[in-house]
């Protein structure tokens, strides 16, 4: 007799829906799974053997052959023994499982006929109700997990008798209760963290509202103790807040890489700051089979590096891809995979390997030396950073002589700026400023005549590239977003040009 | 010497030859020396056979061998380069009456330019090499005013204060002297080659080192006091009271030249020497046209028809609000945030500084702080209303 069941597996950040067929015929007693199992699924066999007998059924004692289904997907984790267990009974028909069809199978069975949680659970969620399919039994620990995604039936199944109880049309175990100290894996709440306490500096806090504003990728650049750091953890509390479709793909992300317990979503955009000695595998992934890096987990988020200069040039290259197009594609010889990494970049460095440099003469560091950090900083990346945000001491120490903003007023300048921002790109595709391409600009970034004359003399100073240009003018649409107004005056290509990143042709300076 | 004169390489005679051959030899033992800047001057100074004896230790022998056999054809070569002798009624006129000047000078751009920038009046740049931004501004903007004005600028290849004048020289359409301390072939950083080559298409360089020879330390010594001799007038821009610093001008004195400072802030180390040679007498430069007025003291008349370069923007009135902005900037609200300290709206004082920027009166320099363009440009840029 033959039986099916549903279940997913897990391959990096992506689930693959896998058919579970259980044929159990006369024959020598055997009990062989095939479809490229990895070792956890050969394992299977002996906790379904132990499982279904402490549970009071009865093992056939016949040749039981279990296939998951496409053969070519290769199958990882102990979470298939559930959805193999309900199809041997099935099969040997000791269960009417009518509701096999609809209902997908996810755990790991114990000894005794428990259902273990198999780690994955909100992205099998989100892969069951994208399946068609209309319930899903799990454990009872991961069932609030399940339950996030929304016109789910989830099934809390204790046991086996529990899953089988659910199967012919009964009810799940019930669901224990919330734990309310176990927080969301990104929560802005939980931190204290405020624009307010950054202490002078009004100067690169405009420069963050800008960059927040328009998702463009920003330079902090500053002698050491002024505050580059801890402005650049500030941002995520003035970005406007996650969607439900970008807290699902966050959580999913986190739950899926970091193995941790989620029994909600994502309530602030995740914040990476990997260290310096990260290596390029370590930013983009793929060193292991399923193994994603940090950009990924900066997904709908801020990744922030600091001490840029300092990460590996084969690191820094690896981000061109990400930032150019939002996602990272991955090929090794035995797996690939695309991953989506869209984040916003924030940097910080030294202006000299020492970091004194335009601090009154404290600077001692040679032309050389110099000419290597600037080296090593400028190129592809720099070509993707819109804003440089200079800071100094003194900005650090004075009391500025209008009150700090907080993270309140300037996440509502934010949000209204991005809305005026998507009004006006919705229908082309895109949804804030840094992503408007040449096209975009010549259209919604026109300049008045005193603005283009600017624009003009500047290239012909030779303090902007074609490049630089099409960046300068992004982020003068941003701040005319952020005054409300519908066109580009020539003072904010001033302002813009006043934070643009190019560096003045052989002067080999970061300025 | 008409017998030595038929061996000419490019117009060198052997004995100058053989002089530049022999400093290059002896480069191991004159870097040696080069710790004790006076005996490094003196034995520059003294006769090939003389220097083989204070210096040449063990390898005497051999060297006097080698000093007797030498032959022109063993010297490499360089394409683009030109021999010029002491003995060449070329030679420029202020090398022959300084004590220990070099004898001969590979010259990169053409012997005639040399000659050309050297009839002119000459002003020689000296300074840091670690120069801070107001410093480089400064010598970039007098290079600019002078080379515009018909005045040959001379400096060194090193970083800092010599690179930015030769910059500035050339910025204004201007030609300078280089003085390299290595072989013209074999010049370092590698990194400045293009700049090399584009100062040699406009003015000149000049190194008394046999082409393929890398000068080391002494070379960089050395190539002070061929800077010093060239001109008429040695100004230091920018330098720390070290004695590595204030080195050039105790040259200059010791060659009679006329010696002025660019003064500093009282508070910065970089200006300290500078500051220390005004208080001792050197003349005070603040722009070009205060050079003009010392090259030309004795003739003032020709002072007044030499006048340094106008900018772009000359006569355009600035704005009373540029005006402001730009004053507050050279009195040391060099940044936005300082700037909104005094009360200015942050967004006014990006946009005039950008404004201010790109009329080139302004610039941004390290941890972008803005710096007034240099006083040169400045006061002809800016009507005095």
């Amino acid at each position: 007799m033959l039986a099916r069941a549903h279940a997913f597996t897990i391959e990096g950040l992506h689930t693959r829906h896998v058919t579970v067929e259980v044929d159990v015929r006369p024959g020598l007693p055997a009990f062989t799974i095939v479809g490229l199992a990895d070792t956890a699924v050969r394992e299977a066999r002996e906790r379904i053997n132990a499982a279904i007998r402490n549970s009071g059924y009865e093992f056939p004692a016949r040749r039981i052959t279990a296939n998951l289904a496409p053969g070519d997907v290769p199958k990882a984790g102990p979470g298939l023994d559930l959805a193999i267990a309900c199809a041997v009974l099935a099969a040997s028909g000791q269960v009417h499982g009518e509701r096999l069809a609809s209902v997908a199978l996810f755990g790991e069975l114990a000894l005794d006929g428990g259902v273990r949680a198999a780690h994955g659970t909100l992205a099998v969620a989100q892969a069951t109700r994208a399946a068609g399919l209309a319930g899903l039994a799990l454990s009872p620990s991961r069932a609030h997990e399940a339950k996030l995604i929304d016109g789910l039936e989830v099934a809390a199944v204790e046991k086996l008798r529990s899953a089988v109880r659910v199967l012919e049309g009964g009810a799940g175990d019930p669901l224990p209760r919330a734990n309310p100290d176990l927080p969301a894996v990104y929560d802005a709440s939980a931190t204290t963290i405020d624009l307010r306490d950054v202490r002078g500096q009004a100067h690169a806090v405009e420069a963050l509202v800008i960059a927040a504003a328009g998702a463009h990728n920003a330079l902090l650049s500053g002698a050491p103790g002024t505050g580059k750091t801890m402005l650049a953890q500030r941002v995520c509390s003035i970005l406007p807040p996650l969607s439900t479709d970008e807290a699902i793909e966050v959580t999913r992300i986190h739950s899926l890489m970091l193995g941790t317990r989620v029994e909600q979503l994502a309530r602030a955009r995740p914040f990476r700051a990997p260290h310096h000695t990260t290596t390029a595998a370590g930013l983009v992934g793929g060193a292991r089979r399923g193994c994603v890096g940090e950009v990924v987990l900066a997904h709908n988020g801020v990744l922030f590096l600091d001490e840029l200069s300092e990460f590996s040039r084969s690191a820094l290259e690896a981000l061109r891809q990400p930032l150019e197009d939002g996602c990272v594609a991955i090929a090794r010889a035995s797996h690939s995979a695309v991953y989506p990494a869209r984040f916003m970049l924030l940097a910080a460095t030294n202006p000299c390997p020492c970091g004194y440099a335009g601090e009154l003469e404290r600077c001692g560091c040679s032309e050389a030396q110099r000419a290597r950090h600037a080296r090593r900083l400028s190129g592809p990346l720099l070509d993707r950073v819109d804003l440089l945000v200079n800071l100094t001491r003194a900005g650090a120490h004075s009391t500025s002589a209008t009150a700090p903003i907080s993270s309140a007023q300037a996440r509502d300048r934010v949000l209204d700026a991005r809305e005026r921002q998507a009004h006006r790109l919705s229908a082309q595709g895109v949804s804030v400023n840094a992503h408007m391409d040449a096209r975009l600009l010549r259209e919604h970034a026109r300049l008045d005549e005193k603005g283009e004359e600017m624009m003009r003399a500047a290239c012909e100073r030779g303090l902007l590239s074609v490049r630089g240009e099409h960046r300068a003018l992004r982020v003068a649409r941003t701040i005319a977003d952020l005054r409300g107004a519908q066109r580009v005056r020539a003072r904010d290509v001033g302002a813009a040009l006043a934070l643009r990143t190019s560096t003045a042709p052989g002067h080999g300076r970061l300025a | 010497m008409p017998s030595t004169r038929a061996a000419d390489v490019n117009g060198a005679c052997v004995p100058c030859l053989r002089r530049s051959w022999l400093l290059a030899s002896l480069s191991g033992p004159l870097e040696y020396c080069a710790r004790d800047r006076e005996r490094l001057q003196a034995l520059l100074a003294v006769e090939d056979a003389e220097l083989i004896d204070a210096i040449g230790g063990r390898r005497r022998a051999e060297l006097r061998g080698e000093y007797a056999s030498f032959g022109a054809h063993s010297l490499h070569r360089c394409a683009g380069a030109q021999a010029l002798c002491r003995h060449d009624p070329r030679y420029p006129r202020a090398l022959l009456d300084a004590t220990g000047a070099p004898r001969m000078l590979n010259v990169l751009g053409g012997a005639e330019r040399l000659v050309e920038l050297c009839s002119a009046p000459a002003v020689a740049i000296l300074g840091s090499r670690r120069p801070s931004d107001y410093g480089r501004e400064t010598a970039r903007g007098l290079a600019r005013g002078l080379s515009a004005s018909g005045v040959s600028v001379i400096a060194g290849w090193q970083d800092g204060i010599a690179i930015a004048s030769h910059e500035g020289a050339l910025e204004a359409g201007g030609a300078t002297v280089a003085v390299l301390s290595d072989g013209i072939e074999a010049t370092t950083p590698v990194r400045r080659r293009a700049l090399l080559g584009r100062l040699a298409r406009a003015g000149c360089a000049v190194s008394e080192l046999p082409c393929d020879r890398a000068g080391r330390r002494w070379g960089q010594l050395a190539s002070e006091r061929t800077v010093v001799a060239l001109a008429a007038v040695a100004i230091v821009v920018e330098a720390e009271q070290t004695a590595g610093d204030l080195a050039a001008a105790g040259l200059a004195e010791a060659l009679e030249r006329t010696i002025a400072a660019v003064p500093g802030r009282v508070t910065s180390p970089l200006s300290r020497g500078t500051n220390a040679m005004l208080a001792r007498g050197a003349s005070i430069v603040r722009d070009a046209q205060d050079v003009l007025e010392l090259l030309y003291e004795a003739d003032p008349s020709r002072a007044r028809t030499a006048k340094p370069e106008s900018g772009p923007a000359a006569g355009a009135p600035l704005d009373a609000r540029l005006q402001g902005l730009l004053e507050r900037v050279g009195t040391g609200s060099d940044t936005p945030d300082s700037l909104a300290r005094e009360g200015l709206r942050l967004d006014d004082a990006l946009a005039g500084l950008s404004e201010l920027e790109l009329m080139g009166l302004l610039s941004r320099g390290d941890g972008g702080r803005y710096l007034p363009a240099s006083p040169t440009s400045a006061a002809t840029r800016i009507p005095n209303s």
